[in-house]
């Protein structure tokens, strides 16, 4: 199982800090990393190594925790510990920033847009999840200010098609939200966690989320419409989501990250144990149950916790991983023989 | 638990998470003894603290206690757990007064005043099923029941926060020329706002509020001043209770703004909200439908009217269209008889202007709701704002849905709101310069519109909270 899991290379992408997260633009032909030396940067591969194009220095008071690029490739959402995030656009390999979007109380510790590329969520310490409209002259404005979570929101992502928002928080829950007239509401409650839920991926199509914990399990949920058939109760016109599959017993610490591949459908997890892996569902397993199997286990893939794991978007099995140790890591991932 | 608090107020002033080296700056008094030697502290099984000299002798120490007040007065620190406290102490706090009045000697008896707010009474109207005048003689004569000596009404005092919110802004219209910072006039009778202003973005913000008193403070100046001189009775001897829709209301009598250091009293010294009268009335064993409507008081003589009356525009008090029709005709001669409200991006977000000869002449806007008012602030920040004129209210569709409302128990709340709403407008409404009693204040109790004493008691001020920020202060 070593052997699916390969490293291609290791960049010092944030010396003597952490890295927290990881980006891959759309096109799958750059990677924005950023940490707790307040910066983001843009790698880009340059023959067979991957360089440093971009620093992005002069947005942030604190670390950033997280970055995000919009479905057009052409501009970059950063959230930072200093209460704001930045949007910078992007200009060949220069970034301005063209707007902070303030107004969240404490560290902003998520960012993500909607696939219409017209919405950007983020969320808080502040226990709120926050929805933002940019207009045509690159202008935002807050949309809506929700207070549903009862603690810290680590992560907010949006399903691949559809405007709906989940939220994942230090309440062991996690949330999912919708338009309603001319507000936003939550339209859905996760439970079933027994710890803080890091962080949240949708699967390729937006049928199932993933969700990873603190108390070492990665769950899967699914959405079941009103009137489905397998009779699972909706109330009123809103989706149901059951969990209908937990992986537990294969994390021996919190899981920080949850990547779930859009090209081939293989779940990857950051783990506080140094450990990379990766499961796929098999193939014969019944959708109401599905069952996952282990089919890459790294031990020691970084010398510290993996914060972030991310999928190329474009090519099959490329992986990109970063940690508390300051390193960015790509590596290959083939699926083994036999599953 | 849900916090009843606004919404902006909740995210401002609520924090579970405090640092454990946060200094509390509530100064305490240390007398400080001649003499070396440390002392050491002993504590009882009781949980007193007595500190131990040197020569064994042992002196009880004095426990410190820290107020809501003083924990405002700080950066906010208001916890979570602080505003059970505040939310639940109230109607016990009336019951307390009401039953030390009963085994009080006549001379050491203190005169009960409660003001009941429109919004708070179209509420209980709503849940009884009674129209406002009922509610108002019923509610009346509950009160009085139970030992309360007056029952006014918040529309009263109103009538000078919306004369003085006109006054206010034709003066710092004019004043445009000489002040950047003269408009836009941002209003300032929402508690929640105020203290999400003065917490966030204090040194900013401040100077675009209006100055002019909420109606409960203007009240609580009527009642402790104006009301006590009539009644022969030093302030202190008068408890004046407000009944109020939200919870922030609490927040707004607390300030020390309102606090009179000659008399050591409140202007309002307990707020109680619309759910917490309710509650009274459940552990009284009362219902409204059953009591027997009693007169209106009125705080002065011409002022004795039997039914309540109100303020046109909407039911947050009106500022927005009285201020809008005053300035229109003060400052271009232009007389508008209905007001024409435009929502923009959502429904707690209205536009008004005043257009001549395609020139905008006035550009206001009502923001309700911290989304709205997230946008409008950041829009001033950037210098892109576009209107003299904002009524700035911290809960989504104003007063009339504050937190501290009846709730209805098996109807969707958006038609409990429309039938509050309705009751609210049902409530014959008059200019507040015509208002029985008004003018008569004016020349005898305050010597004249725009005197030092209607300054002072029709006028308040803002003061920006500083963070506390010291190193140990990280949160994880």
């Amino acid at each position: 199982m070593k052997d699916s899991l390969v490293l291609l290379g290791r960049v010092p992408a944030h010396p003597d800090s952490r890295c927290w997260f990881l980006a891959w633009n759309p096109a799958g032909t750059l990677l924005a990393s950023c940490g707790g030396d307040r910066r983001v940067r843009i790698w880009g591969m340059e023959g067979d190594s991957w360089i440093c194009k971009s620093v992005l220095s002069e947005g942030h008071q604190r670390t950033v925790r997280k970055v995000a690029w919009s479905p057009c490739g052409n501009y970059l959402a950063s959230a930072s510990f200093d209460a704001t995030t930045c949007i910078w656009k992007k200009n060949q390999d220069d970034f301005e920033c063209v707007t902070t979007l303030e107004g969240h109380e404490n560290e902003v510790k998520s960012v993500a847009w909607a696939p219409s590329g017209n919405l950007l969520a983020t969320c808080s310490r502040d226990k709120s999840v926050w929805v933002w409209e940019v207009d045509e002259e690159d202008e935002y404005e807050c949309v809506s200010v929700l207070n549903s979570h009862t603690q810290d929101v680590k992560h907010v992502v949006w399903h691949p098609s559809q405007e709906l928002l989940a939220s994942a928080s230090y309440d062991d829950t996690v949330k999912l939200y919708r338009e309603e007239e001319d507000d936003w509401v939550c339209c859905a409650t996760l439970e079933g966690h027994e710890s803080t839920v890091w962080s949240l991926a949708f699967d390729p199509s937006g049928q199932r989320l993933a969700s990873c914990s603190d108390d070492r399990t990665v769950r899967i949920w699914r959405q079941y419409l009103p009137d489905n058939e397998q009779g699972v109760a909706c109330s009123g016109s809103d989706p149901s989501w059951k969990c209908v599959c937990t992986l537990s017993g294969f994390h021996s610490r919190t899981i920080y990250d949850v990547a779930w591949c859009q090209l081939t459908g293989a779940l990857a997890t950051a783990c506080g144990d140094d450990a990379i892996r990766v499961f796929e569902e098999d193939p014969s397993s019944d959708p109401q149950q599905p069952t996952f199997s282990l089919t890459a286990h790294l031990p020691q893939a970084h010398s510290q916790d993996v914060n972030c794991v991310a999928w190329n978007p474009k090519e099959q099995g490329l992986l990109a991983s970063c940690s508390d140790d300051g390193e960015v890591a790509f590596w290959k991932y083939h699926r083994p023989e036999g599953i | 638990m849900a916090s009843p608090f606004s919404g902006a107020l909740q995210l401002t002033d609520l924090d579970d998470f405090i640092g454990p080296s946060q200094d509390c700056i509530k100064p305490m008094r240390v007398d400080k003894k001649p003499g070396s030697g440390v002392a050491k502290i002993h504590i009882e099984d009781d949980g007193s603290y007595f500190q131990v000299s040197q020569d064994g002798g042992t002196q009880k120490l004095e426990k410190a206690k820290i107020s809501l007040d003083d924990c405002l007065a700080c950066s906010g620190c208001v916890t979570s757990a602080e505003t059970v406290l505040i939310t639940q102490q109230s109607h016990e706090e009336l019951r307390k007064v009401l039953d030390a009045n009963k085994t009080a000697a006549p001379g050491q008896q203190r005169l009960v005043v409660v003001s009941v707010s429109p919004q708070s009474r179209a509420s209980l109207a709503a849940r009884f099923q009674l129209t406002p005048t009922d509610t108002a003689k019923k509610l009346t004569a509950f009160f009085k029941k139970i030992g309360v000596h007056y029952v006014f009404d918040t529309a009263f005092s109103r009538n000078f926060s919306l004369l003085e919110s006109q006054r206010e802004f034709v003066q710092r219209f004019r004043g445009q020329a000489n002040s950047t910072q003269a408009l836009p006039v941002l209003t300032s009778a929402c508690p929640g706002w105020i203290c999400y202003a003065e917490k966030t973005h204090g040194s900013f913000l401040i100077p675009y509020l209006s100055t002019a008193r909420s109606p409960q403070q203007v009240m609580g100046s009527l009642v402790k001043d104006f009301f006590a001189q009539q009644q022969r009775l030093t302030p202190d001897r008068i408890y004046h209770v407000t009944v109020m829709p939200c919870y922030d209301k609490k927040l707004e009598a607390s300030r020390s703004d309102f606090f009179s250091q000659e008399h050591q009293t409140r202007d309002v010294d307990c707020v109680v909200t619309t759910g917490e009268v309710f509650k009274l009335l459940e552990e009284e064993g009362v219902s409204l439908l059953e009591l027997e409507p009693a007169p209106l008081d009125s705080l002065c003589n011409s002022a004795s009217a039997q039914e309540p009356t109100s303020h046109r525009g909407g039911g947050s008090g009106g500022y927005l269209e009285h201020v809008f029709q005053h300035a229109a005709r003060e400052l271009f001669g232009i007389h508008v008889d209905e007001v024409t409200y435009r929502p923009l991006r959502n429904k707690d977000f209205q536009e008004v202007t005043l257009e001549k000869e395609g020139r905008i002449l006035l550009h206001f806007a009502a923001a309700y709701g911290f989304r709205n008012i997230q946008n409008l602030v950041q829009k001033l920040r950037r210098g892109r704002c576009p209107y003299h004129y904002v009524e700035v209210m911290a809960c989504p569709a104003g007063c009339l849905n504050g937190g501290g409302q009846l709730k209805a128990p098996d109807a969707p709340s958006k038609e409990l709101l429309q039938h509050v709403e309705m009751l609210y407008g049902m409530v014959r409404t008059e200019a507040p310069e015509d208002a029985p009693g008004v003018q008569e204040l004016y020349e005898c109790w305050l010597q004249g519109e725009g005197s030092e004493r209607a300054g002072r008691l029709l006028h308040t001020g803002y003061h920006a909270v500083e963070k506390a920020s010291s190193g140990l202060s990280i949160r994880w």
